[in-house]
């Protein structure tokens, strides 16, 4: 059996449950499968979206078969926030990608003062532990002026397709969400698809 | 175009991405199934969600949402018997809930296919055990596929039928979680037409077990199991892949893992992929084992393969080593990754990692502690306003039996309203049990859609045998935990149509329930308080059970609704001045759209989550939380 494992480009997506980790991940799937790859994507559904942690992941290529991104085998870890994305960090691959977006949601422990909230920097150089490649950017900031605070998982499918790491172009990207959600919120996905990418690509 | 249309279409050998559940709901269509009935139960929650928008624009073809699994197995198993294709689809809970039937069910047998599918949950994401259900195939002879992606949960359907019909037995369809949602490519096939009527040919003999009955149908049944085994020695779903020094036995999820592994470690090794796991291929297995030194079995949960592979290997007297769970190579909980596998081989052959995760183990050591963000009650939520109040009536101290559903959430601080909990109902039994035995007062609370499913026989036990318990009926009217089905009490049906619903206050004093009082959470905190108090000094003196509606839409639907209608209510906020930072909103209520704003160290409100229920107002000593004129 040869080893094409190296083919396969993984991808984990951290959040918090209502962000849109979940629609991210099947629209980057979508994307890919357009372009006529063979795709997984691993969901988490239930308890974990009230408000809870989520992970999702999308594989990419012709080794992805299992729904799984181990510690270690992550190309690009896209974080929805900060915390969330260091929760994830050992999934990243050595000199993987961390694209992070800065907007902290804080948990209700720490609201209630049980626990503390790390700051940007600690979180920051505890991801270079294991790896310096990182993207950071306000996708909340980006997805209000866009036009919807609901439109961060937008943004960052704009950020993501700009990293050029993955085999998925700005207009099946687009092309991709306008048929998943016709209608009135087009013109903001389509706006925030597009400061997204200009804020990596710049 | 809706995922509705996606999956209705008629377009034979396109791809679509799909979870494994809406290819499942795709795969009712492509094998005929005349009805479908089932309650819902993640991980299996999105087979009914799409197959109840897909109903209304189908011709011949029925679907409910039962009011729990035992009617779902007996309406599906009855359809099946009068000659139409039908599926029952449970969550692996939800099969002990139908085990009754479900026994029962194998011995009549079905004229036309009947799958049940069963969705077990390793590592328990959103169950109450990791029961194995490959465990009720083998005990309640009934046989069993188990896919490994979603592209063969839809191609295993259509074998389960066909397979289902050929031994007149219903077939089970086991998922996990890790199989149920993942999407991926799937191939349509075409959608055939479905039978307009099909008629209830009698035979009571067959169909009535009767202990007279029972006992000639057992043989019968165990002759069918034998027949069962010839096809899965035949069947190309247990099939033999590439080679190698040594053997594998997998299925379902695992076998992707196994795959994986070799691929990135470069080992070769012969694969034994059993799809049908139920009965075991035993001449496939014999083979195998026959074949190498070594075998190695990966399976998620209990040594099931394992045990089968032992069992023939003593039977044939073949001399091999198995390695598996009995030797500790792979852990009996929890869901596998690739990483198990992998380690377990490397373990095995002594062979070093493809991963340093030494060293990532390491550097997670040095990571900072990071706040937890566990699943909460959502901003708006009514259940938070109804445990607040329960808790500030009963000072903490009162005994607060569960229930399943979004309320078992209360159980974290600072709600802390979740004591007990077995299984759906268990809250009104289990309040009967404590309040028998202790002076205590017993407040249980249980939502709608699980009051029907499994509430009723409860309460009439609590009335009959005169029970000193509170119950608060969390009525948010709908199933909001599995993802917003109806139910009973909420008028609207799996067709799509609207009927009258079960009024839960006429319900209760129907069964006998003296004391019944419909409150909305978001009223008055101060009354609601009152309201609990008052009820539970009308059960001290009367010594009887007492139910609360507390009625309010769950916040999701409101927020949808709102959107729908694009109305904006005004914004809440903390006025700075007045806030004297005691923070008890926040560590009393813990609504997470609420903050300690460190600068000022005033409680704050992120405007972005508050859903506009206006609880925090009455939570606040000093009215400092207003709303925006
Ligand atoms: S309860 Fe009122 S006074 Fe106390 S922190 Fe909250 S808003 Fe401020
Ligand atoms: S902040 Fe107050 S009004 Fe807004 S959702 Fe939370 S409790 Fe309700």
């Amino acid at each position: 059996m040869s080893s094409n494992n190296r083919n396969t480009i993984n991808i984990v997506i951290s959040g918090v449950g209502g962000q849109g980790v979940l629609t991210l991940a099947e629209l980057l799937a979508k994307a890919a499968l357009n372009e006529s790859y063979n795709v997984r994507v691993g969901e988490i559904h239930g308890m974990a979206q009230r408000g809870g942690h989520v992970v999702c992941t999308v594989r990419i290529g012709p080794m992805a078969k299992g729904p799984i991104v181990d510690e270690g085998f992550a190309d690009i870890l896209v974080g929805f926030e900060p915390v969330e994305t260091l929760r994830e960090i050992s999934r990243i691959k050595k000199d993987g990608h961390v694209l992070m977006s800065s907007h902290i949601q804080y948990p209700v422990a720490v609201s209630m003062g049980k626990a503390e909230y790390p700051s940007i920097d600690e979180i920051t150089s505890n991801i270079e532990k294991l790896t310096s490649n990182i993207t950071e950017l306000d996708a909340m900031n980006l997805a209000k002026e866009a036009g919807s605070s609901r439109a961060m998982n937008m943004v960052l499918f704009g950020a993501i397709v700009a990293t050029d790491l993955l085999p998925i172009t700005k207009e099946t990207a687009i092309d991709v969400v306008k048929k998943k959600f016709p209608g009135k919120f087009e013109e903001i996905n389509v706006k925030a698809i597009e400061l997204g990418f200009s804020k990596v690509v710049n | 175009m809706t995922k509705v249309d996606t999956l209705l279409e008629d377009t034979p050998g396109k791809e679509v991405l799909l979870l494994a559940n809406e290819a499942i709901a795709r795969g009712v269509l492509e094998s005929a199934v005349r009805l479908v009935a089932l309650y819902p139960g993640t991980p299996s929650s999105e087979i009914g969600n799409n197959l109840a928008r897909m109903a209304p624009h189908l011709e011949n073809f029925y679907f409910e949402f039962s009011s729990n699994e035992k009617v779902a197995m007996e309406v599906a198993g009855a359809a099946a018997i009068s000659g139409a294709r039908s599926m029952m689809v449970c969550k692996g809970p939800g099969l002990n809930v139908a085990a009754d039937p479900f026994f029962s069910l194998a011995y009549v047998g079905v004229r036309a296919g009947m799958v049940i599918v069963v969705a077990d949950d390793p590592s328990m994401w959103s169950s109450q055990n990791e029961n194995d259900s490959r465990y009720y195939a083998l005990m309640g002879n009934m046989p069993m596929l188990e896919p490994a992606d979603p592209i063969e949960a839809k191609e295993m359907l259509h074998k389960a039928y066909e397979y289902s019909e050929r031994l007149e037995l219903p077939f089970l369809l086991r998922t996990t979680t890790r199989v149920n949602h993942t999407r991926a490519p799937i191939i349509y096939d075409d959608i055939p037409a479905r039978p307009e009527t099909v008629s209830f040919e009698k035979d009571p003999f067959r169909f009535v077990p009767v202990p007279a009955v029972a006992r000639k149908r057992h043989p019968w049944l165990l002759e069918q199991i034998e027949k069962a085994r010839e096809i899965s020695n035949s069947s190309e779903l247990n099939f033999f892949e590439s080679s190698g020094d040594f053997g594998i036995i997998t299925s379902g999820v695992s076998y992707n893992y196994v795959l994986e592994a070799l691929s990135t470690m470069e080992i070769d090794a012969e694969i034994l992929k059993i799809g049908m796991s139920h009965p075991v291929p035993d001449e496939k297995i014999k083979e195998l084992l026959g074949r190498h030194e070594r075998i190695v079995i990966v399976e998620e949960l209990q040594p099931f393969l394992e045990t089968h592979a032992r069992r023939i290997a003593q039977l044939q007297e073949i001399n091999v080593t198995i390695l598996g769970k009995e030797q500790d190579y792979f852990p009996e909980v929890y869901e596998y990754t690739p990483k198990i596998v992998m380690n377990a081989f490397s373990k095995m052959m002594n062979r070093e990692s493809p991963v340093d995760w030494e060293d990532i183990e390491d550097t997670k050591k040095e990571l900072p502690e990071l706040p937890p963000r566990p699943p909460l009650l959502c901003p708006g939520c009514p259940h938070r306003a109804t445990y607040y109040a329960i808790r500030t009536a009963t000072r903490g101290k009162a005994i607060y039996p569960s229930d399943i559903g979004c309320y078992t959430l209360s159980i974290s601080p600072p709600l802390e309203t979740a004591d007990i909990l077995f299984d759906m109902g268990s809250s009104v039994t289990t309040a009967c049990g404590i309040a028998r035995v202790t002076d205590q007062d017993v407040v249980a609370s249980i939502g709608d859609s699980t009051f029907f499913a499994s509430g009723l026989p409860g309460i009439a036990n609590a009335v009959y045998n005169q029970h000193p318990i509170a119950l608060v009926v969390l009525d948010n009217r709908t199933t909001a935990m599995t993802g917003h089905q109806p139910h009973p009490g909420t008028g609207l049906t799996g067709m799509g149509e609207q009927v009258p619903g079960l009024d839960i206050e006429k319900v209760c004093e129907g069964l006998g329930v003296r004391y019944v009082k419909t409150v909305n959470p978001f009223d008055s905190m101060a009354d609601l308080v009152a309201d609990i108090r008052q009820m539970l000094d009308w059960i001290r003196e009367n010594q009887a059970p007492a139910v609360m509606i507390s009625k309010a839409p769950c916040a999701l639907l409101t927020a949808a609704e709102r959107r729908r209608k694009e109305e904006r209510p005004s914004p809440y906020y903390v006025d700075e001045e007045t806030c004297t930072g005691c923070k008890r909103c926040l560590n009393r209520l813990s609504c997470p759209a609420m903050y300690l704003d460190t600068e000022t160290g005033k409680a704050a409100i992120d405007k972005d989550l508050c859903n506009f229920c206006g609880t925090c107002v009455d939570v606040c000593p000093v009215g400092a939380i207003m709303q925006e004129e």
